[in-house]
């Protein structure tokens, strides 16, 4: 259906004549006494309502199912005419509800007999519809903005469905004159005005409203052209159901639904608790949803029949115990809102909220053959039924190959487990529209978006591919880095776990480095560690052009991490020299991976004032950009050992420190000294280093 | 989308084609085959999991092979092909109708290729005098065109254009396309009949019609290459307001995991690729283990969603499904631009322990069956309505809360269908009530039916201040109520 079809618009209007207040002789016993009480009462007079009444009631049950059926985007405008109109809502989405228009109606109250019937007419109430169907609908206006230079493809199409009594065919002929004449002028308004838009074609729907008992004075007529611009038609109906099953059959056929009858629903009995009766529930939907019907020509098959002396269509379709799984789902084609026709009844309301609940009915297409084909599925999401249409044939997706298969497919160790904590992370929620937010920053799905990318600048796929995902300790800095900004408290978070794993490397923790593909026990610890701090490295500097905070998380990385890239070169030369010299070197690794430590220390000393022990100031010389002496290791454990306890290093401490390093570097140290403990020096170290003990352990020592 | 190739198996298509430089003799039906050929050898390696059945007719038609995806019981069965009498386009069209209704149903996209050497017979059964009868057939006689099912139909003429114009068949061949809707195209060969024009005739119709829709699937900086099966076809939404066509963009975003119909299937080829990671696994995976569906952006406010599809026990795949293009496509879900990201949210809508979710969204009117409203078109209705007061009116007081409810629903719809004889006799039948009271009742009864009935009757007169619609009926305050002071 086109968006600004006939249908984008309805105007109702309802003649509110004294004539109107006249009975519809159609009589409802509203007192029913039951057989023990009121033997000798008299029961209350029969109460009927009047043709005013029954238009009103059958209007709203035409605007009832329309607004179960499509929410958004059709409107009425209902409009009551008596010496002059009264508009009761307006075209805004806002307005279209049923409440709103009873509230009005009520407001209104029925036609006062009293009332001269001279100048009184629904012509006022017709001009005033053609009135309002030039005026622009806010969909209207934003799809003409919207479309800008194209903006006269927005059309202005409406229907007019006139409620009234009318005298003769010849007032029937005036009354279309009328409309046709105020469209031309309205037209002619229009074409000046920027709220308003000319009509490009206008339904009139009159219905004349007799009373029971009554022979009509007007004929029915089909649709007819009356103009380029306007099409009437005449439905001469009796007031009460007939008003009732014609207004229904209308409202069918101008939103184009189709109606499906529910059989055999199993429902317990009011009296007989423990039996059950087997009940019908008819509901309107869109007819797309009979689709499959309608092309096959199985309509008919499918159980159609009619109701109502042959006014009414309607499927059969029959209700399946429900099931609980909904695999069903992956195979439907389609959703459609659907409204009881008998909304209050209790065969319906038991339905709907047996549906309401969150529970499923299949539906099963009766046919002949006696296979069960299930055709529809009846449920609800939010508070809306729909009905569901399955496919019933075979599907083109059968027999998909595995996805195994496919690309990637045989590579086995993906982080499934991380990937489903990422896309949990990563779950939306829906944000409340503002007009404020929407000027400070991206809409909701852009940021959703953005958080996406921040979130995968740095993701491996697979297990072997990283060491820093597979570790407990990096957790809380790689799930604070992502994030678009850092509070205090998160880089504090990040620098604590940069210090937590100086602290791993110094007790020399092992690492979950993946041994896939090399041989033998794989990288050595220090190298594992290189590669973890490297990796680490990339994780945050993709974050750090986010905030400055991000990027004192790299700073405090590289303070941190054992070696400058030079000094790891350098290490790696060195392996390849002599065995001697290989020792040696392997101390001063040692060493220097001692202080890193110590460094860290000093560094969260400074963040922890006095928490933690420290000596070590003077490493502050020791920057990632300075050059490394080979004989670094300062013999300060002395001096240092009665200041640890007071915290924050003095200013003496650090001069002192400092012209003390400048001194150790004019002389090259003994081996045993540079990695000594408190002066003690291990011998033999290289026997456990070949042994592959923890050589190490002095390091914890100094502790 | 399933393919029904349409081989013309009369006697004309074995008319020899007039080559000088060929040296073995060749007829059309050679040419078909082998253009035939190179469509199910493209299909085979590009394809594999499209359906194909093929259809052989003359005066009559056979299914030769139903609808596979064994491209070498299709070539066998084209190398079988037998020699039959003169052609009959329209018997054959009714069988391609069935076949395919039989198989799909009416939904399903299909694709039709009918090859002919566009001799369409003469007499009775011809296309032409098929197409001369069209009008005034009796419901059961209709043209098999259009097909009650979306089809797009191709005509491989083995026959140059020269050729069919100097007869109508050209014409004829272009009606029938109209008749299906304009959907498809006529293919005809260039230059002289000989392998080389016919497989470039086929070259045109792959590339058009079957070539693959590579894309590319997002997750912010991760990515993987995939290919669509089927290809998704371009949408028409409002030819009025949107007259263009809305395609797919190939570059495919996933905007993020959000809560549950059309499915496309999608997988990646190459299978050499097997051992390079993929996202696409990575994401099926974590999809499948987590329960979860990927909401994925197709264009500007096209939408649909990825999920672990699985078909058997062990097979599972990343299957896509559109949703229709538009702003809001699901309502539960609310607009899918608004849709951000939970850190956004002040506390985590999903709850610590994943026990809540922010969907499904509640409409902001409740549609009528959610909501207690009263219709009276049927006099049952209207009689339960006012049983329902008159049950709650003999047990007053403890009643009393219902009482009024039910009185204040009756009373607002009946000022709202300006319905005020009923007013009246409901209060008469409350005052009925009152005077029907057994002397054991409690005394506040008979206080809060006068009440009621009192206040309906002032409201019947439609006085504004008794008769206001958002006014409701309030229980009377009596020393028996417990209130204290009391109010008349």
């Amino acid at each position: 259906m086109k968006m600004f079809s006939v249908s984008h618009k309805t105007a109702f209007v309802v003649d509110h004549c004294p004539y109107m207040a006249e009975s519809s002789r159609q009589q409802v016993e509203c007192d029913v006494l039951t057989k023990s009480r009121g033997q000798g009462m008299i029961p209350l007079a029969p109460v009927s309502k009047s043709l005013w009444t029954c238009a009103v009631e059958c209007s709203m049950e035409y605007c009832r199912i329309l607004y179960d059926v499509y929410p958004l985007k059709k409107l009425i405008n209902y409009i009551v005419s008596d010496s002059e109109f009264h508009i009761l809502n307006s075209w805004r989405q806002e307005d279209q509800s049923t409440h709103e228009l009873m509230s009005a109606l009520a407001a209104v109250g029925p036609p006062n007999p009293q009332e001269d019937p001279e100048c009184c007419s629904v012509l006022h109430g017709l001009v005033a519809a053609v009135e309002s169907l030039c005026k622009i609908t806010e969909y209207q206006h934003e799809a003409r903005t919207t479309l800008m230079d194209t903006a006269d493809r927005v059309a202005n199409r409406g229907r007019i469905i006139c409620l009234t009594n009318a005298k003769s065919d010849t007032h029937v002929r005036m009354l279309e004159d009328c409309v046709q004449e105020t469209i031309l002028e309205q037209n002619k308004m229009a074409a000046g005005s920027d709220r308003l838009m000319s009509i490009q074609q206008c339904e009139l729907v009159l219905v004349h409203i007799f009373p029971q008992g009554e022979d009509t004075l007007v004929s029915d007529r089909p649709k007819k052209e009356v103009s380029s611009l306007l099409t009437s038609e005449v439905h001469s109906v009796r007031a009460g159901r007939h008003l009732a099953t014609k207004l229904n059959i209308l409202v069918q056929q101008h939103f184009d639904l189709a109606s499906t009858t529910i059989t055999n629903i199993p429902m317990k009995e009011e009296q007989h608790a423990n039996t059950s009766a087997n009940y019908d529930v008819e509901l309107l939907h869109h007819r797309d949803a009979h689709l499959e019907f309608f092309k096959s020509g199985d309509l008919h098959m499918a159980g159609s029949t009619s109701r109502d002396s042959g006014l009414k269509e309607t499927v059969t379709l029959k209700w399946c115990t429900p099931r609980t799984n909904s695999v069903e789902l992956h195979y439907c084609t389609g959703a459609y809102r659907i409204s009881p026709t008998d909304v209050n009844s209790r065969p319906s309301s038991c339905l709907t909220n047996f549906l309401l609940n969150g529970r499923s009915v299949l539906l099963e297409q009766p046919r002949k053959s006696g296979s069960k084909v299930i055709s529809h599925m009846l449920s609800s999401h939010g508070g809306e039924i729909f009905l569901h249409v399955l496919n019933s044939t075979r599907s083109t997706l059968e027999d998909p190959p595995s996805i195994s298969e496919g690309c990637g497919g045989r590579v086995t160790d993906y982080r499934i487990t991380d990937f489903g904590e990422f896309m949990r992370e990563n779950r939306l929620t829906p944000v409340p529209e503002s007009p404020d937010t929407e000027a400070s920053g991206k809409p909701p799905a852009e940021r959703a978006k953005a958080q996406l990318e921040r979130y995968t600048r740095y993701w491996p796929m697979i297990i072997s591919q990283t060491t820093i995902f597979n570790m407990q300790a990096v957790v809380p800095l790689a799930n604070l880095i992502v994030k678009e900004s850092l509070s205090e408290e998160d880089l504090l978070t990040c620098q604590k776990t940069v210090y937590n794993l100086v602290d791993m490397e110094r007790k020399n923790d092992p690492l979950p480095i993946s041994t896939v593909g090399s041989r033998g026990k794989g990288p050595k610890r220090d190298e594992q560690y290189r590669i973890m701090w490297n990796e680490l490295e990339t994780l945050v500097k993709t974050h750090v052009a986010g905030s400055e905070r991000h990027q004192r998380v790299l700073d405090c990385i590289i303070a941190c991490r054992s070696k400058p890239p030079e000094e790891e070169e350098r290490k790696k030369r060195g392996r390849k020299r002599e065995d001697k010299e290989d020792k040696a070197e392997k101390s001063i690794n040692k060493d220097s991976e001692d202080k890193s430590w110590q460094e860290s220390e000093r560094l969260k000393g400074a963040l922890e004032r006095g928490k933690e022990e420290q000596g070590e100031s003077e490493v502050i010389k020791d920057s990632p950009d300075s050059p490394e002496p080979l004989n670094k290791k300062p013999r300060l454990d002395e001096i240092q050992l009665p200041e640890k306890a007071k915290g924050p290093v003095s200013l003496l401490t650090m001069w002192t420190n400092r012209i003390t390093v400048a001194n150790s570097r004019k002389h090259q140290e003994f081996a045993g000294r540079i990695s000594s403990v408190n002066n003690k020096a291990e011998l033999y170290q290289h026997l456990k280093d070949e042994n592959g003990m923890d050589l190490h352990e002095n390091g914890k020592a100094t502790r | 989308m399933p393919t029904v190739v349409l081989m013309d198996a009369s006697l004309s298509m074995t008319r020899p084609v007039s080559l000088e430089q060929c040296s073995e003799e060749l007829q059309r039906k050679n040419l078909a085959v082998a253009g035939l050929t190179m469509l199910f050898e493209h299909m085979a390696n590009n394809y594999r999991l499209e359906f194909t059945s093929l259809v052989a007719f003359s005066s009559l038609w056979e299914l030769l092979v139903p609808f596979t995806r064994d491209y070498n019981t299709l070539q066998e069965a084209l190398s079988n092909l037998e020699d039959y009498d003169k052609t009959c386009l329209e018997s054959a069209l009714h069988g391609v109708s069935n076949v395919v209704q039989q198989e799909w149903g009416h939904a399903c996209p299909t694709q039709v290729v009918l090859v002919t050497d566009g001799s369409l017979g003469i007499g009775k059964g011809s296309l032409r005098h098929s197409l001369q009868t069209l009008k005034g057939r009796p419901e059961d006689k209709k043209f098999p065109l259009p097909f009650p099912f979306p089809a797009k139909l191709f005509i491989m003429c083995i026959a140059n254009a020269e050729e069919l114009q100097m007869t109508d068949t050209m014409h004829n061949l272009e009606q029938l396309l109209q008749l299906n809707g304009g959907d498809g195209q006529i293919f005809t060969m260039e230059g002289q009949l000989c392998l080389k024009s016919v497989q470039s005739m086929f070259g045109r119709l792959i590339d058009e019609v079957y070539s693959p829709f590579p894309a590319v699937l997002r997750c912010g900086n991760l990515a993987s290459d995939v290919q669509v099966f089927p290809r998704p076809e371009p949408v028409f939404l409002d030819e009025e307001i949107d007259p263009m066509p809305r395609h797919i963009l190939t570059e495919v975003d996933d905007v993020g995991p959000g809560t549950t119909e059309e499915p496309e299937e999608e997988t990646s080829a190459n299978q050499q690729a097997g051992k390079v990671p993929n996202f696409c696994v990575l994401l099926h995976g974590s999809l499948k283990v987590e329960g979860m569906v990927a909401l994925v952006q197709l264009g500007p406010e096209w939408y649909g969603m990825l999920y672990s599809q699985a078909d058997s026990k062990k097979k599972s795949n990343l299957m896509m499904s559109l949703f229709e293009p538009g702003p809001e496509p699901l309502p539960w879900l609310g607009k899918v631009s608004q849709l951000g990201p939970i850190s956004d949210a002040a506390e985590n809508p999903y709850g610590e322990d994943d026990s809540k979710s922010p969907f499904p969204l509640q409409p902001k009117i409740k549609r009528s069956y959610a909501q207690n409203v009263t219709v009276w078109i049927k006099a049952s209705g209207l009689q339960t309505d006012v049983q329902k007061i008159l049950r709650n009116a003999r047990k007053l007081p403890e009643k009393t809360q219902t009482f009024y409810k039910e009185l204040n629903r009756l009373r607002k719809a009946a000022l709202a269908f300006g319905f005020w004889e009923l007013l009246k006799g409901v209060a008469e039948l409350l005052e009925r009530e009152c005077t029907l009271l057994p002397d054991t009742a409690h005394p506040d009864a008979a206080f809060q039916l006068s009440h009621a009935a009192k206040q309906l009757k002032l409201a019947s007169t439609g006085d504004s201040q008794y008769a206001a619609f958002d006014q409701n009926i309030n229980p009377m305050h009596t020393d028996f109520s417990g209130g204290g002071a009391a109010g008349m």
